[in-house]
């Protein structure tokens, strides 16, 4: 398991405020998500994601002018950058850099830019657990607010099973430290396909099923929420 | 990414409007831009933005040995990284004199002037000491970045808790957040920057630049002040050649400047406190204003997650078992093992035919198994092998002779196995290629 | 939930339905014309082989049964004229501008290579410029252009393989308004959303301001304004107005207008 940064990295001062309610019956729900788009004037598009106390912070550029050694004749060059809080971008940064790489090339549609360069540098504000699926939304959220061109959206949800095989969504950083298994699917808008998953930890067959079923579900939320977001963008226009 | 080049009428512009006292934001030339000050969830964590330039700041520790030229003293280190969100211009993974200056200045500020007490830090002399780390990164940069970063690095310093320690003997205790609350650092006193922008050689003067009058001022005066007016830093760069009474009535804008901040800043990190003690909702997404039109906010929802199992079940049922693979590994000669089929080489016929002498071969020495392995036999194995691996490298070596070679080759083994089909000449191949596909 | 299902699916809806609506990328829109008794009806209705061609703009890509969408924004239709089968486009608010051929742009010279000027514009490769492409420049007679003078120009070529070229004469060889922009004025950027909206005909921001003062204005798709008025303070009244004017509804800008006027 990847130490929290409180022990590789010196102490942050963390606050586990957070406590999930269940007054919902028994269902597994996601955290409070709140999201700004085009917050920063710099980048052509930037989106601030925060799903309970995890917050990201997106900035996109793009298509935009792309090294020579890094240029792709037919296609544009994606980069991600994920910047952590404390220290500078490790082994456990770069290998999630690849992963919500994959996940965008697989989405954007690059070859209508050819030669050119889409940058996205993700920055993590608060890690309070799910981290990288609010990475995967905080990236779609700013992909759309650049309005660079995308054959589906796409999201990220976190799934967490406790040693008795229950699983909770959305789990804080308590919740994932205490699971058996945590995994995090990246899941597209069309047919709720799943991008890419990672996972830590062992869990049975049917368990996954489970978890890539009930994200599946969870999906539906946030893409629900991408569009009211986005409703509201546009709504004085 | 190269930074959009600034055209000759803007800079003209720019510096028309400097002349008649105008900026283009509407400030007048000693006004500061807006200063938001928002916290995270955790302590330590503070988002400055000065007008649209928005910095992140993050306070951390660590146990660590001392110095040994100072045994009883903590450290301080600061790290400020201009992040490629900032602006197109900043590339990763290079250090541009910019990021330099802005590091050197803030430890100037910060660590020099003594603001925080390094030897209340101390833990065991000489042994164990707290490493107080600060983290700045820029997010967005619109100018007067270093004014946001020493405001971003003494809030965040002021809102971080250490953990408690106690020392009995030898033994150091820490403790967590739940068994004993943590303790703030000891700070005497907060020390800011004030930046001033210069044009025209000196003769006009503005308090906090933004990006494009940076773009074409012709010096930099900064200037790091407390409240107490107690000047703690003075730089001035760009070459410019300033007069005794521009430095004294500078500093003499810093200390009211200086005052108005350190009081939000007090305010700033009283509300949160009160909210915290309340155990009200804390962190960025209450700072996130409401009726803002980009903003939106859903609370907790719950997933309709009733009928997953079942769903998950039924994939399983429909979903095919995986065929059952034997794997039954052959040991050709000692060393060597075969697991699996291998795959079927396409390539023309006479290669095909050529496999065909060569499963002839293996056919007449039989695969050794580990059980009756005999050292004799094995030998005799590997030497024929050995001669077999050598006609096919030479082969394999005279490209084009090969192709004409070797159909000769396969016609008298041909001849050899089966005269029958001699008479049918070029088609044999394709047919036994087919044969051998259906095998 | 069901219903709701569907609507983030996007589920493959009616393109005519959608239109003044917000619009996801991946979402499917069916066009009329698909449908076997609809266009029977269309071919009645028009009395013989439909003329032009339905148009799939910005943000839209042919895909399946109908169209895909690919940014996120406001479905837009434009019905059939003469000569086109009507065109649907994505009304977004990006930044970042992809040049566009026949796309009018301010661009900013950076360098001057031999022949040509090499012109940012904002896009991800510079664009190319001719000292030729000026009304009445010849060999000998070239055009006064400094680097990083502003230039509003006109795209002939720009297309995804290429590198964009630009020039400041129409077809026909005259100017039209196009060269070197003058040397005083502002220049700032916003949204291509709202260079779009503004270069509408009978734009009601551009009418609201113009009863404030005279002031030149000049729009580059590439989201660049360029403005002038008799004052500096005029001038950025008129840049900060518009600047602001990306999320204000038309009362509160009527109302900012006004309170320009009282002062």
């Amino acid at each position: 398991m990847r130490k929290r940064y409180g022990e590789a990295r010196g102490w942050i001062g963390a606050m586990e405020t957070e406590q999930k309610k269940c007054d919902s019956g028994d269902l597994p729900s996601l955290r409070r998500i709140v999201c700004e788009q085009g917050l920063l004037s710099r980048p052509d598009g930037s989106a601030s994601w925060m799903q309970g106390d995890t917050s990201v912070l997106a900035g996109v550029y793009g298509p935009s002018e792309v090294k020579v050694s890094k240029e792709i004749y037919d296609k544009a060059t994606l980069e991600v950058m994920l910047r952590p809080k404390v220290g500078l971008p490790g082994v456990y940064e770069r290998s999630r850099e690849q992963m919500i790489k994959k996940t965008c090339e697989a989405v954007v549609l690059g070859t209508l830019h050819p030669r050119s360069s889409i940058t996205i540098v993700l920055q993590v504000i608060t890690d309070a657990g799910s981290l990288l699926a609010s990475c995967l939304n905080a990236a779609c959220m700013g992909l759309m607010d650049a309005g660079l061109p995308m054959g589906s959206l796409f999201c990220g949800v976190t799934c967490a099973l406790d040693a008795d095989g229950n699983f909770t969504l959305d789990p804080t950083a308590k919740q994932e430290k205490e699971a058996q298994t945590v995994l995090t699917f990246a899941i597209d808008s069309i047919e709720k396909k799943v991008l890419m998953s990672s996972m830590k930890g062992t869990c049975s067959v049917e368990q996954l099923q489970q978890c890539v079923a009930a994200s599946q579900r969870a999906a539906d939320t946030i893409f629900q929420f991408y569009r009211d977001s986005a409703c509201r963008k546009y709504s004085k226009w | 990414m190269k930074e959009t080049p600034l055209s000759n009428c803007e800079k003209r512009f720019l510096l028309k409007a400097i002349e008649e006292r105008k900026r283009l934001d509407g400030r007048e030339c000693y006004d500061y831009r807006n200063l938001r000050i928002s916290f995270g969830s955790d302590y330590g964590c503070c988002i400055v933005e000065l007008g649209k330039t928005r910095i992140l700041g993050q306070v951390s520790c660590e146990l660590v040995t001392p110095k040994p030229n100072r045994a009883t003293e903590g450290i301080l280190f600061f790290n400020l990284e201009l992040s490629p969100m900032a602006s197109p211009a900043f590339e990763p993974g290079r250090q541009p004199e910019l990021l330099v200056k802005l590091n050197r200045l803030l430890e100037r500020c910060l660590r020099n002037s003594k603001c925080i007490d390094t030897e209340s830090l101390c833990v065991v002399a000489g042994e164990k000491v707290w490493q107080i780390r600060v983290d700045l990164h820029v997010l967005n940069h619109n100018g007067n970045l270093i004014d946001a970063a020493s405001i971003a690095a003494i809030v965040a310093l002021c809102h971080f808790r250490r953990p408690d320690v106690s020392v009995q003997g030898e033994e150091v205790t820490l403790y967590t957040p739940e068994e004993r609350d943590p303790v703030p650092l000891s700070i005497h006193h907060m020390p800011i920057c004030v930046s001033f922008a210069f044009f025209q050689q000196g003769t006009f003067l503005l308090v906090d630049p933004s990006e494009q009058e940076e773009r074409v001022m012709d010096g930099l005066l900064v200037i790091a002040m407390n409240k107490h007016r107690e000047i703690c830093t003075i730089q001035s760069s760009g070459g410019i050649m300033l007069l005794k009474d521009q430095v004294l009535r500078c500093s003499k804008i810093t200390g009211v400047k200086v005052a108005e901040i350190t009081a939000l800043i007090q305010k700033a990190l009283e509300n949160d406190q009160k909210v915290r003690k309340e155990g009200g909702k804390c962190g960025f997404a209450e700072s996130v204003p409401n009726q803002r039109i980009t903003a939106f906010k859903i609370e907790q929802a719950p997933v309709d997650t009733k009928d997953v199992q079942e769903q998950a079940e039924e994939i399983i049922a429909k979903a095919f078992p995986p065929s059952e693979v034997m794997a039954t590994p052959v040991l050709w000669t000692s060393g060597t093992a075969q697991i699996g089929e291998g795959l079927e080489n396409s390539w023309g016929d006479f290669e095909g035919s050529e496999r065909e002498e060569e499963e002839d071969e293996i056919a007449q020495d039989e695969p050794i198994t580990v059980e009756d392995q005999n050292l004799e036999t094995g030998d005799a194995s590997v030497r024929t092998r050995n001669q077999k691996d050598e006609t096919i490298v030479l082969s394999d070596s005279e490209e084009e002779d090969v192709v004409i070679l070797e159909p000769e080759v396969t016609n008298k083994n041909r001849t050899e196995t089966s005269p029958k089909q001699d008479t049918i000449s070029k088609k044999t191949g394709g047919k036994k290629k087919k044969k051998r596909a259906t095998k | 939930m069901l219903a709701r299902a569907v609507m983030a699916d996007g589920g493959a809806c009616e393109a005519q339905k959608r239109i003044g609506r917000v619009v996801m990328p991946g979402e499917a829109l069916l066009l009329p014309g698909h449908a076997e008794a609809d266009g029977e009806r269309l071919r009645l209705a028009a009395n013989g082989p439909q003329k032009g061609r339905l148009v799939c703009g910005p943000g839209l890509r042919r895909g399946g049964e109908g169209l895909l969408v690919t940014k996120c924004g406001l479905l837009r239709y434009r019905g059939p004229g003469s000569g086109s089968g009507g065109v649907y486009w994505v009304d977004s608010q990006q930044r970042r501008y992809v040049p566009v051929k026949g796309d009018h742009v301010i661009g900013i010279v950076t360098a001057k290579a031999g022949d040509i000027f090499k012109v940012d514009v904002g896009g991800s490769e510079q664009a190319s410029l001719s000292y030729l492409a000026f009304e009445g420049a010849t060999k000998r007679n070239r055009p006064n252009v400094q680097v990083g003078d502003l230039i509003y120009g006109q795209f002939i070529i720009a297309n995804k393989d290429m590198e964009p070229e630009m020039v400041c004469i129409d077809s026909s060889g005259r100017a039209n308004g196009m060269g070197v922009i003058g040397q005083d004025g502002f220049l700032f950027k916003v949204s291509l959303g709202l260079i779009r909206k503004l270069l509408a005909p009978d734009c009601e921001i551009i009418q609201d301001l113009g009863q404030l003062y005279p002031f030149e204005l000049v729009l580059g798709m590439n989201g660049r304004i360029w403005v002038k008025a008799k004052t500096i303070q005029q001038t950025l009244i008129v840049a900060n107005v518009l600047e602001a004017c990306e999320h204000m509804t038309a009362e509160q800008r009527k109302q900012v207008v006004a309170k320009v006027l009282e002062n």
